[in-house]
Parts: structure tokens; C-alpha cells; sequence
């Protein structure tokens, strides 16, 4: 889902910077206030995390196979705004190292993989996971639905993103994107709700990060 | 173990190799603007611009298969925007077919905006390599400062950037383990093994992460990371900027 250069109009690239650089600028002061000057060496750490777990690829249907985007799990284990923090330095690297992802673009996809997923997850799974009595199933339950959510509507930025900018016809890529990726997040929702179980199980006390 | 798929060529030396990495980011958002910003079916203007990129990529001494792969990042976005092109109705009909059951039917329109595409993003991938595999990850992240990213940003990137390797290693320590006991099975208990990796793998960033910071704290961290190397803008940088600036505008004065 990483954008390439070349794909989105200047308009959509110059807003997607803007909002990127206006999040990010307030994600750094957020995490800063929580955490001080532990955050540097553990937000990098962490984003690294990201990077290497974004190698472990799992199968899909017909021989292919996806790899976790990480943007909900980061999201519920460190809260929203480390969440984006985390991701952008992600997006960062993988645009200037891999050139995934172009560097006009790096805006809309900060947008679309940073800030979209990390709200929408973090606050999906809270609501979701306070329905339930019990714990351990309710944070399953909501980390799960919450990753595979956040795969579907990065799909639908990107989709809207590319239909602005004259690529694609919206109205048959927005179903087909968000269908597409509603597939494919099944396997994101379940390895989410895998982790925070492995998590809850060892080291409950990680999970009450976003909080403190 | 050994990863050398981090900014592999950047030890090579060459004129471009040796500019201020400032100089290169700027020209190489300069030139990506550019692209972006050429109106369609201009194909002399783009014809000139990658003229431009190849001269560079030259000058570079990047191997070109390697360059040639690299590019090839952007394939599944030139698939995904193929499979759309049926869908614009309007204009003349280039072709048509009958797949399967469905009559489908491409138009001009459809496919110039799929040319176009292609050659826009080939482009800028082109600019964007030459960028990264001439320049180290560290420098492109000192001028990043310089241009006005947050110091902050720039910290968290470069520890990033030292601990990628060391998770990297981790990662793959993990999957010859589990690879080594006979990993496979049902699909569902697959994703779960996965899942127990990655939160491993988690617990055992974050427990990194804090005694990394405790050791800083032991030599007198203080929030502040003052560091040695400073970079240098010289004459050349300066020469290049101008004549590439130049360069960049010529196709504008020309053609349009």
C-alpha cells in the first residue's frame, strides 16, 4: 500500500505533507510529556521492532503471502500519538532506504498507514474491549477487530487518495480496494490479537503503557 | 549476521557520491516535483528528464541491474492501477475483448492515464534511488535536520537506524528456529506462531529499549546528542545546484 511517486497530483501529496508534518509535530511534544527523554532510545527501539516484524511474513489464499503493517499493534501497546511516532519513522526509512514509498508521497502515506490506523485502531479496540467482562477476551476481541478494521481503511485512504488525484475511478476502486484488504486483514487481526495475548499472558504490565 | 541491504553502494565513490547529501535531497525533491508537476502526454519534457536521471545513475557507478531491480518497487502499484483502466468509460475505444464472460473494452483515455503513470513514477523511483544508494542512511538524516525536521525525529530515527541490524538478526535467529522444528501445519496455528514471535519479539524490544536508555543515563545522558562530524557545503555542491536547477527549468522555457 505503499505509494509510490508518480501516482498522486501535487494537491494530494502538498495535503497529505501538511497533515503528516502538523501530526507528527504534535506526536513528538505528546510522547515527549509522557515520557521525557526515555522516549528517544525506546521510540527507536520500537519503531525497529516494527521494521523487523514487518519481515515475518504469513501465508495468504493461493500461494501469495502478507506481512504485518503493525500500525494497530503499535497503536494499543504505546497509545495513539507513539503509535504515529513510531510508524512515521517506519515510513521514513522505508521510503529513503527501500524506496518504498515515494518521498512526494511520504505525506499521504504517513497519513494513510501512521495516522488513519493508529486513531482509528487504538480507539476501536478500547471501545470494543470495555464490552466485554472478562479481560483477556475482550482485549482479543478488540485488538483483533481493530487490526483487521485498520487494514480496511488505510486501503480506503489510499483508494480515495488515488481516485482524487485521477488514477483510478473511485467507484470501482473503492470497493475493490476495501474488499481486497478486508481479506488480507484477517490474517493482521488475527497475528494482533496472537500478540496481545502473548503479551497479557508474560508481561500484562506492558499493556497498561498507553495510560501511564 | 551480515545485512548489507542497507544503503549497499553508498561506499562507492563518485562525483555524486561525494556532494553535500543537502544537495542531493533538495534536487532530488526538486526533480520529483518537477516530474509530478508535468502535465500529461509532455513526452519530449519526460524523455528529457530521464535523459537527466540516466546521466546521473552513470555518473553514480550503480551497477544497473541493481538499479534496474530496485525500480521494480513500483510494480504492484502500475498492476493495481492497470486492472482499473477498463473502468473509464469515456473516449474512444482502443480495443475490445471478450474475457471470460465479461465484454471488456479499453479506452485511449484509459490507457494514456496508465502511460502517463508509469512514467511519472519510474522516474521519480529512479531520482529516489540515486538518492539513497549514493548517499549513508546517517548523513541523509543530519541534512534532514538541517532542512527543519525536529531534532527529536532525527534522534529517534538514527537509533532506528542502529537497531534495525540488531532486531533484524533477532527476527531471523527466531525463523531458523522455527523453521528447524518443523513450522508449518494448519494456517490458523501458523498466524499464531507468528503472533508469538512478533510479542516476543515485542517484549524483548521494549526491555532493550530500557536498558539502552539506562545505559545512557549511567554516561551522563541529558537529553541532548551532541555529535562530532559536521557536514560540509563546497563548491561544487553549489555549482551542481545551479546548473541542476537550470537543467530542471530548461524543458519549461522550451516546450511549454
Amino acid at each position: 500500500m505503499h505509494i509510490p511517486d508518480g501516482f498522486i497530483s501535487m494537491p494530494v501529496a502538498a495535503v497529505g505533507i501538511a497533515l503528516a508534518a502538523g501530526s507528527v509535530a504534535y506526536a513528538v511534544k505528546a510522547t515527549n510529556k509522557k515520557m521525557g527523554e526515555k522516549q528517544i532510545p525506546l521510540m527507536g527501539v520500537l519503531a525497529a521492532f516494527i521494521f523487523a516484524a514487518q519481515m515475518l511474513n504469513f501465508p495468504v489464499a493461493g500461494g501469495t503471502s502478507g506481512h504485518l503493517i503493525g500500525a494497530a499493534l503499535a497503536a494499543i501497546l504505546l497509545g495513539p500519538w507513539s503509535g504515529v511516532l513510531v510508524m512515521t519513522c517506519v515510513l521514513i526509512v522505508q521510503s529513503l532506504v527501500f524506496q518504498d514509498g515515494g518521498l512526494l508521497a511520504l505525506g499521504a502515506n504517513i497519513f494513510n498507514m501512521g495516522i488513519v490506523p493508529c486513531f482509528v485502531g487504538y480507539y476501536l479496540y478500547r471501545g470494543i474491549a470495555s464490552l466485554f467482562p472478562k479481560r483477556k477476551l475482550g482485549v482479543m476481541v478488540g485488538s483483533g477487530l481493530a487490526a483487521w478494521f485498520t487494514v480496511v481503511m488505510a486501503s480506503v485512504a489510499c483508494a480515495v487518495e488515488l481516485a482524487i488525484s485521477g488514477t483510478v475511478p473511485l467507484r470501482v476502486a473503492l470497493p475493490a480496494m476495501a474488499g481486497v484488504h478486508a481479506l488480507i486483514g484477517i490474517g493482521e487481526g488475527l497475528i494482533t490479537a496472537a500478540v496481545l495475548a502473548l503479551v497479557l499472558a508474560t508481561r500484562a504490565d506492558l499493556l497498561e503503557l498507553q495510560k501511564a | 549476521m551480515k545485512h548489507s541491504f542497507i544503503d549497499e553502494y553508498s561506499g562507492l565513490d563518485s562525483f555524486i557520491h561525494r556532494l553535500d547529501p543537502r544537495t542531493k535531497l533538495i534536487a532530488s525533491l526538486a526533480f520529483i516535483v518537477a516530474v509530478v508537476l508535468t502535465p500529461a502526454s509532455n513526452w519530449r519534457v519526460f524523455a528529457f528528464y530521464f535523459c537527466i536521471i540516466v546521466a546521473l545513475l552513470i555518473f553514480s557507478k550503480l551497477p544497473p541491474i541493481y538499479v534496474m531491480k530496485r525500480s521494480l518497487v513500483i510494480f504492484p502499484f502500475v498492476l493495481l492501477t492497470a486492472i482499473f483502466i477498463p473502468f473509464f468509460k469515456e473516449g474512444e475505444v482502443a480495443g475490445s475483448y471478450n474475457v471470460w464472460m465479461w465484454q471488456v473494452s479499453v479506452t485511449y483515455s484509459g490507457l494514456f492515464i496508465l502511460a502517463n503513470v508509469v512514467v511519472k513514477a519510474w522516474l521519480c523511483i529512479l531520482a529516489l534511488i540515486l538518492l539513497s544508494s549514493t548517499t549513508r542512511l546517517a548523513d541523509l538524516l543530519k541534512s534532514l535536520k538541517q532542512l527543519g525536521v525536529p531534532q527529536v525525529m532525527i534522534l529517534i530515527l538514527s537509533f532506528m537506524y542502529r537497531y534495525i541490524f540488531v532486531l533484524v538478526d533477532e527476527v531471523m535467529r527466531m525463523q531458523q528456529a522455527r523453521d528447524s522444528r518443523n513450522f508449518g501445519g494448519r494456517r490458523l496455528h501458523q498466524l499464531k506462531t507468528i503472533g508469538n514471535m512478533v510479542g516476543t519479539l515485542f517484549i524483548r524490544s521494549y526491555e532493550r529499549g530500557e536498558r539502552i536508555y539506562a545505559a545512557m543515563l549511567a554516561r551522563g545522558f541529558d537529553g541532548q546528542v551532541r555529535t562530532l562530524h559536521k557536514l560540509s557545503f563546497k563548491q561544487a555542491d553549489a555549482y551542481f545546484g545551479a546548473v541542476f536547477c537550470l537543467v530542471l527549468i530548461f524543458p519549461c522555457v522550451i516546450w511549454w
